[in-house]
């Protein structure tokens, strides 16, 4: 069944399938940065408050995922940032979160080195989010 | 920012500012790097096929201007896609400073080569160039 978008629900599923995932958990051994996502309001789209993804994540697992405030996202280690509409894109396969970065429609904040050792680590926890039914609040 | 990386353009493309702040930290983390930074005059391009976005590295022994886009006189481009342009960047450094072609990354940068997925124009008379950039990019 679809959960809403960025809801407490979707950070749960989004937590399973990241513990679920074997490339994952090799991928990103060895990981132990905090990450976080900034999804910016797009009150046009009914996404009328920006929210954050705090991601606790430690050598190949998610220790917990949690939706809040974009303000306790910022405090993360590494932050993206996008707007709503982008994130969907991302989660619906549009747009590939690698090549988003280097166009800057994604903004990596963060140690540039560590992310790019963590390249597939990254690109398996977008896939992550796509294996996730979303209901999206613009199509409501 | 150290005053080693400085951008060409006022507005630096996304792709621009990553790779001038990858080098950046590369250089400031890893004295072998700086080395090879400090030694390196070479234009190099590199164009991501599969956003269509570039840049031009001018290195000047010790310092780094980064152009958005193809500019003149480049003694080696790198063309590939995205993933591969980041592969890149992963490839382990192994004796005598030569690029590790024989791991997962390795392999897999070398398997592009092959089927014509990644370019380096200007390679065969900048063998060196080419493992002095690779160096300097790499984030292993």
């Amino acid at each position: 069944m679809a959960v809403s978008a960025f809801s407490d629900e979707w950070a749960r599923q989004f937590k399973d399938e990241v513990n679920r995932s074997s490339t994952y958990k090799s991928a990103a051994k060895g990981w132990k940065w905090t990450v976080g996502l900034v999804v910016e309001a797009e009150p046009d789209k009914n996404f009328p408050e920006s929210k954050g993804v705090v991601m606790d994540l430690f050598d190949g697992s998610a220790r917990d995922i949690k939706v809040g405030a974009a303000a306790d996202a910022q405090k993360c280690d590494f932050v993206i940032t996008a707007p709503y509409t982008r994130w969907k894109q991302v989660a619906t396969k549009e747009l590939d979160a690698t090549k988003g970065i280097l166009q800057g429609k994604l903004k990596l904040k963060g140690d540039l080195p560590t992310i790019v050792r963590y390249t597939k680590a990254s690109q398996e926890m977008t896939e992550c989010t796509t294996r996730i039914p979303v209901e999206w609040p613009d199509e409501k | 920012m150290s005053e080693a990386v400085d951008y060409a353009d006022p507005e630096p493309s996304a792709f621009a500012s990553m790779l001038g702040g990858l080098i950046d930290a590369n250089i400031e983390n890893n004295p072998t790097k700086r080395k090879d930074f400090d030694e390196l005059a070479a234009r190099v391009g590199i164009w991501v096929t599969d956003i269509d976005e570039g840049v031009t590295l001018e290195f000047r022994r010790g310092s780094l201007l980064v152009h958005n886009g193809l500019k003149p006189k480049r003694d080696i481009t790198i063309r590939a896609e995205a993933e591969t342009v980041l592969n890149l960047s992963n490839l382990r450094i192994g004796l005598f400073g030569m690029p590790v072609y024989y791991d997962e990354v390795g392999r897999g940068v070398a398997a592009k080569l092959v089927q014509g997925k990644l370019h380096i124009d200007g390679m065969l008379g900048n063998i060196a160039t080419v493992n002095t950039v690779t160096r300097i990019f790499s984030v292993r």
